[in-house]
């Protein structure tokens, strides 16, 4: 297996690592205080394309995923919305401390919940394009894998140009940065916060879906995406969308490469110790605030 | 079917009324097991084979009580489970353990505390080493499935250089540990040998580092999840190597996971393969579960099946329950059990492999006490 291929299986496990690292900091921002359940929600999204394809009156036809992404970052966004609405705006004057242990709270909810719908066996949702895997010079591709780093790559375009083009990007971007001047001059923070909530949650279950095909889901998945989220943001810097994305993918190339190299276990912890290391050389991330301090 | 309930379900009716009669009292057989966590899956194979047993089995008379309590995948939710168990009315003679190693670890000195009998299905070896004469495991231990595994890759496959995967975890630990033993003993070398971690979803340096290494044989000892991760990523990879997994890739719900093709040529150690069987009894138990569950059942189902209707047979003899499991010589579904002195009770293995037509694997090879004849290919000559 070439070091092109290892690189392929890199880029689309950064790619649906960058919508996860994406929602967390876009709730991150507008919330001030981390979301905890960010993962358990790319869980929940596995879980409600499985429920979608069910519901879909389309006897012995097989659902394609893209038919699904809509609804299920639907379903994710009003999750945000719901857990906006619950989990945060009622301790949003309390510390900080509040809010993660709410969202701590909301995770374990849906862990339980999944787990009481659907078991804890792994399952697995319907590829965004099915198909054979092409060869392309020497290098074998799934469709699902560039399906997910085009659909990657397609929201995250997206999501820039709703932040940066568009009045409501130009009002989330205020909320985030300075809740009561936004509030002063007329904008709707509660509605902005619940909003970003929404595409946030909306972008982890969206992730939910394509990683769900290929790593499976189960109602426990969501802490390692978590993780890999937390990392991403803190490698990327705090409140950075650029620094989510890159940080994303820096994440899921060490772990593929740290993998190929030595072992999976190995890996693993070796990621932690380049996060250490990241942290002391610097300490804001690549694209962080120059100053400031996060829940 | 009917001959199914009636043999087993009167067998056990018959062992609770008569307990129920001599004692005037309630009995409990609390069931702890993970409904939730990692092992999840398995613990709800093992709820669910114990319900079956429960149920067929119930009559009013007996007043039999069987509380689920959720270990959570656990060892310290384990104890506490098993404190709560212990301290409620009446107090039961015996326990349905976790299928987690550690937590049945955990569990081994209340046992002997409480003079309590824990029915096991872990295949950690460890169990039945420490001399605790409370457990008693229905599930063939690491010792016994390990042996058939490697067996059935020198003897039947003719591969001589391994490759071993294992999970960081003591599962995947013990088995590794086992396989060593018995590739060795065999005559083949493992040129490969790398643990992964539950979490760890891309595969592909792995399988890459099995490709270099020069194995012709793939031997797993993962869970659920990962065993799936590794066969579909390998085949996606085209690694082009035989594969004989752990009994996690005998489990339904694994081979699900899986397209036909990706599973062609796997195979995989097991107790039993209540899905895949045709023996008439255990066809008819298969039944019965996919009526009740709607769900394939697995081989952890059957043995903890088998643990319970066996624990309703040694009931009746009226002495202590450990004793009487120390005793017994029991016909079950899955095979007959008998201890070994140290609690181990299930002796016998089988292979199971997938022809790539389908997601039912068919029994490949069938093996009695492994373990105990395995001399090295040169030997036996």
């Amino acid at each position: 297996m070439s070091w092109a291929q290892i690189a392929i299986d890199g880029l689309a496990l950064g790619a649906a690592y960058a919508l996860v690292a994406l929602g967390f900091v876009l709730i991150l921002n507008a919330a001030g205080a981390v979301n905890f359940a960010q993962g358990d929600l790319v869980m929940a999204g596995g879980f409600a394309a499985i429920v979608f394809v069910g519901l879909l009156p389309l006897d012995g036809i097989a659902v394609p995923g893209l038919v699904l992404a809509p609804l299920v970052a639907l379903a994710g966004g009003g999750a945000g919305w719901l857990i906006a609405e619950v989990a945060y705006r009622p301790l949003r004057h309390r510390p900080p401390v509040a809010v993660f242990i709410s969202t701590i709270a909301v995770g374990i909810m849906l862990q339980h919940g999944a787990n009481g719908i659907f078991g804890a066996a792994e399952r697995r949702t319907p590829p965004l394009v099915a198909g054979e895997a092409l060869e392309i010079a020497g290098l074998t591709v799934s469709p699902q894998t560039l399906a997910i780093v085009a659909a990657a790559a397609l929201v995250i375009l997206l999501l820039h140009q709703l932040l940066e083009r568009t009045q409501l990007g130009r009002r989330l971007r205020a909320a985030a940065q300075d809740a009561e001047m936004a509030r002063a001059l007329g904008i709707p923070v509660r509605r902005l916060t619940a909003l970003a909530f929404a595409l946030g949650a909306g972008l982890a279950a969206l992730a939910g879906l394509l990683l769900a095909n290929v790593y499976f889901v189960t109602p426990t998945a969501g802490l390692a995406f978590m993780l890999k989220a937390y990392i991403a943001v803190t490698i990327g810097g705090w409140g950075s969308l650029r620094g989510a994305v890159i940080g994303a993918f820096l994440v899921a190339m060490f772990e593929v490469v740290a993998g190929r190299l030595y072992s999976a276990s190995l890996a693993d912890a070796l990621l932690y110790v380049a996060l250490l290391v990241a942290l002391l050389l610097r300490p804001a991330g690549l694209f962080g605030e120059a100053a400031g301090r996060r829940a | 079917m009917k001959r199914f309930i009636f043999r087993y379900g009167a067998m056990a009716a018959s062992a609770i009324t008569m307990l129920a009669a001599e004692a005037g009292a309630q009995e409990r057989l609390p069931l702890l097991v993970p409904i939730t966590g990692a092992l999840a899956l398995e613990g709800q194979s093992q709820r669910d084979g114990a319900l079956l047993a429960l149920e067929e089995a119930r009559q009013p008379a007996a007043r039999l009580q069987y509380p689920v309590y959720d270990t959570g995948s656990n060892p310290q939710i384990a104890v506490q489970a098993f404190e709560r168990a212990i301290g409620e009315s009446p107090k039961p003679r015996a326990m349905m353990g976790p299928i987690d190693g550690n937590s049945m670890l955990a569990l081994l000195p209340l046992a002997e505390r409480e003079q309590v009998a824990l029915l096991a299905v872990s295949g950690t070896a460890r169990l039945t080493e420490l001399g605790n004469k409370h457990i008693f495991r229905f599930f063939p231990s690491d010792a016994v499935v390990k042996a058939a595994q490697a067996r059935y890759i020198v003897e039947e496959l003719k591969r001589k250089k391994v490759a071993v995967v294992y999970q960081n975890t003591a599962y995947g630990q013990s088995g590794q540990e086992q396989l060593a033993i018995w590739f060795e003993r065999l005559g083949a070398s493992v040129a490969y040998r790398n643990s992964v971690p539950v979490t760890t979803k891309e595969l592909s340096g792995v399988i890459a580092q099995v490709r270099e290494s020069g194995a012709d044989v793939v031997a797993l000892q993962l869970h659920s999840g990962s065993s799936a991760l590794f066969v579909g990523q390998a085949a996606r990879a085209g690694l082009n190597l035989p594969i004989v997994g752990g009994s996690a890739l005998h489990q339904p719900s694994t081979a699900a996971l899986l397209e036909p093709g990706e599973l062609k040529g796997v195979c995989a150690e097991t107790a039993s393969a209540p899905a895949a069987d045709e023996n008439p009894e255990i066809a008819a138990f298969a039944r019965a579960f996919r009526q009740r569950f709607k769900a394939e059942p697995d081989a952890f189902a059957l043995a903890t099946y088998d643990a319970v209707t066996a624990l309703f047979q040694t009931w009746q003899s009226g002495r202590p329950v450990s004793e009487s499991l120390a005793a017994a010589r029991i016909k079950g579904l899955a095979m007959t059990y008998r201890s070994d002195g140290k609690g181990n009770m299930a002796h016998d293995a089988i292979i199971v492999c997938y022809d790539g037509a389908g997601r039912t694997p068919r029994i490949a090879k069938r093996y009695s006490r492994p373990h105990e004849d395995a001399r090295a290919p040169a030997e036996r000559r």
